[in-house]
């Protein structure tokens, strides 16, 4: 008997005082994906994390992590034994030195597991008697990724993981979650701003925009069925409403109508001949423009 | 490995502690036979006022070894550096190290906020019970060296109701730093009380016999009256009812 | 084995992927019955999704240029079979390119040749 759903949020709502960070926040990850979840600055995602890990207690609504309830404080506890994480601020004991954070780790996961430590050691180049506030920023995101991925988890919930790391690195740890996620049951929940990562290693993408997922979806299908269909006219542009589902975003600059759609092009192209434009264009949407557009304000 | 954790985080706090509090016995036993020689000195000021009373006190006391361990070492020596100790000890833990102390990869571990909390307690109230224990032994072991004896018993007594009873300092810092989110607010605002109560008795002398360093003290056994079970008891109820409270605040924080 | 993708393209990575496996059939790099990587190698290499890997296959084995043999692997398919299908593809290719060098010769640039096809798919599918 498997949940379908890994994490999923029913209308998550957290406030910090009068700050409502996350607003009616509703998503699903399947088993077995890789989810990115992107969104600007302050726009929700660390505080969804702490709040699926138990770090923060929802305000409202319902967020659930391998179909337990993350706001009950034993339920808690069972999900952090099957979950492994890494947190934006990569922060670890300073005091420690490597070896001393790698073993106090692995005592309270019975799964850990050896044979992955050995290979990260040696993969990321891991000083191990050298003192965690000794290491440089890279190192430490390198060393936060060997303690989340030897775990044994299930689950790997990633606040960040590539901030502060170069290409190189990145292309390292991105390899190593891409062959732990081939080789292992596992799924990663990531949160980056790198859109490129998301594009390279994600099929499943949930963008957050001031607390509200503005779309959710399978990345292929993303890809598929947003379009940006551009119309020019012969004098200024009309502004008409389009009665086809999927449009995301209508502009008007002058002679020219853009629609961003989310659903395809050819039920609003077929809308949009009736307003007689002399040319109409359909273009394919990157995830980077699908980003922007859907999380700048409406004006 | 929480506990390893904790001990590394709290060892220095200990370790400085125990040297301090092993030289202050050693120093507290060697400085007898040079009291002994200025105390005919001593006994002809008259001094008035509450704080004369006390310096009179204190030099009747000396005149036996037993009364002099009790006023230099148990009232005073002990008492005061052992509950900067207790209140050292009580600083830290989750809400403190939030800026930059690996909070949230605590927080990810399978362990319970309870646990975590305890574990922190357990270990420094084991640090604190030594602190008691082991200089005041330092006392009865060098003793001899100065051609006197302490008996084990007494300080057994002592040192139980010292950690017993000066236990409500640390647990008020634990609880305080489960409020606060800084180290330096719990630890002066619990240095402020300890220092109010120990002056309230010179300044409203009714207050006196209620104060918690005379039971730290014991100076009820010390004057063979019993032991203060009163204040042990209450003193043990309230640290327990403060890192209850402390749980309870941490069990709902928000990271 | 020479696969490569781009993710920032714009093109799906899958069907990067496809035309991949297609053009080393044509040119021989692969030919029928030799045994394409496996899934999850091959998306460690690429650092890519399995999921994409998977799917990629999938379609090729749809389109009949694969086959994908349960336990064993992913194959190119038998002699007549993936031949045809790149045969189909190839004629496509040559038709496009041949399209698209008149374009150029015109002026028109990359950008707008696609946009061209995107709309000219559009208008068709209605």
């Amino acid at each position: 008997m498997a949940e379908p759903f890994i994490i999923e949020t029913e209308d998550l709502r957290k406030n910090y005082g009068a700050v409502e960070a996350v607003r009616g926040l509703s998503l699903q990850v399947p088993a077995g994906s890789i989810c990115g979840f992107i969104g600007r600055n302050g726009a929700g995602k660390t505080t969804t994390i702490k709040v699926l890990l138990g770090m923060a207690r929802p305000t409202g609504g319902h967020a659930r992590v391998f179909g337990l309830d993350a706001d009950s404080e034993n339920a808690s506890v069972d999900i952090r034994r099957r979950t492994a994480f890494v947190s934006d601020d990569k922060d670890l004991y300073g005091y420690m030195t490597v070896a001393e954070m790698i073993r106090f780790t692995a005592a309270f996961f019975p799964r850990w597991r050896a044979d992955l430590q050995q290979r990260y050691l040696r993969t990321f180049e891991l000083p191990l008697d050298r003192k965690v506030k000794a290491l440089s920023s890279g190192m430490r995101t390198k060393l936060f990724l060997l303690l989340a991925l030897c775990r044994g988890a299930e689950l790997l919930i990633l606040d960040e993981p590539t901030s502060g790391l170069d290409p190189a690195m990145t292309e390292e740890v991105l390899r190593a979650l891409v062959a732990h996620v081939a080789s292992e049951e596992m799924t990663i929940f990531f949160s980056s701003h790198q859109l490129a990562e998301v594009d390279q290693i994600a099929d499943r993408v949930v963008i957050i925009d001031r607390g509200r997922a503005v779309v959710t979806g399978a990345l292929e299908d993303l890809r598929e069925n947003f379009r940006r269909i551009q119309l020019v006219f012969d004098g200024e542009a009309p502004s008409p409403t389009f009665h086809a589902p999927g449009v995301e975003r209508v502009w008007r600059k002058g002679r020219v109508l853009t629609v961003l759609s989310s659903d395809g092009s050819e039920r609003i192209v077929d809308e949009a001949r009736s307003l007689s434009p002399i040319s109409v264009e359909v273009v394919p949407v990157t995830l980077k423009e699908i980003f922007l557009e859907t999380v700048l304000t409406e004006d | 490995m929480l506990w390893y954790k904790s001990w590394l985080e709290t060892r220095w706090r200990f370790l400085i502690g125990l040297g301090l509090l092993i030289l202050s016995a050693a120093a507290t036993v060697a400085v007898y036979p040079q009291v002994v020689k200025l105390l005919p000195l001593v006994s002809n000021v008259d001094v008035s006022g509450q704080l004369g009373r006390q310096v009179a006190e204190s030099v009747a006391l000396s005149r036996d070894y037993r009364g002099y361990v009790w006023s230099s070492w148990f009232r005073e020596n002990l008492t005061r550096l052992w509950t900067l100790f207790a209140v050292l000890l009580g600083t830290g833990g989750l809400l403190a190290q939030s800026a930059g102390g690996g909070t949230l990869f605590t927080l990810s571990l399978p362990v319970s906020r309870t646990q975590l909390l305890g574990v922190r307690a357990a270990t420094s109230l084991a640090e604190l019970l030594l602190l008691a224990f082991v200089p005041s032994f330092v006392i009865a072991i060098l003793s001899p060296a100065v051609g006197q004896t302490y008996s084990i018993k007494d300080v057994l007594v002592h040192s139980a109701c010292m950690f017993i009873a000066g236990s409500a300092f640390f647990s008020l810092t634990f609880l305080l730093s489960s409020v606060f989110n800084d180290v330096w607010r719990p630890l002066l605002l619990v240095l402020c009380v300890a220092i109010v109560m120990a002056l309230s008795g010179f300044v409203i002398p009714s207050v006196a016999p209620y104060s918690p360093f005379r039971v730290m003290s014991a100076e009820v056994y010390f004057r063979r009256e019993g032991l203060p079970w009163l204040g042990l008891i209450a003193s043990a109820a309230l640290s327990v009812a403060m890192l209850y409270w402390a749980t309870r605040n941490i069990a709902r924080q928000d990271f | 084995m020479l696969l490569r993708t781009n993710p920032s393209s714009g093109v799906p990575i899958y069907l990067q992927l496809m035309e991949q496996v297609k053009h080393a059939i044509e040119t021989g790099a692969l030919r029928p019955g030799d045994q394409l990587p496996g899934i999850r190698p091959l998306a460690e290499e690429l650092v890519i999704n399995p999921n994409t890997v998977a799917k990629a296959y999938r379609e090729l084995e749809h389109e009949g240029v694969i086959e994908l043999r349960h336990g064993a692997g992913a194959f190119v398919a038998g002699n007549a079979q993936a031949k045809k299908v790149t045969d189909k593809f190839r004629a496509g290719q040559t038709i496009v390119a041949a399209a698209v060098e008149r374009l150029r010769a015109r002026g028109v640039t990359a950008e707008e040749i696609r946009r061209l096809f995107e709309a000219e798919l559009a208008r068709l599918s209605q």
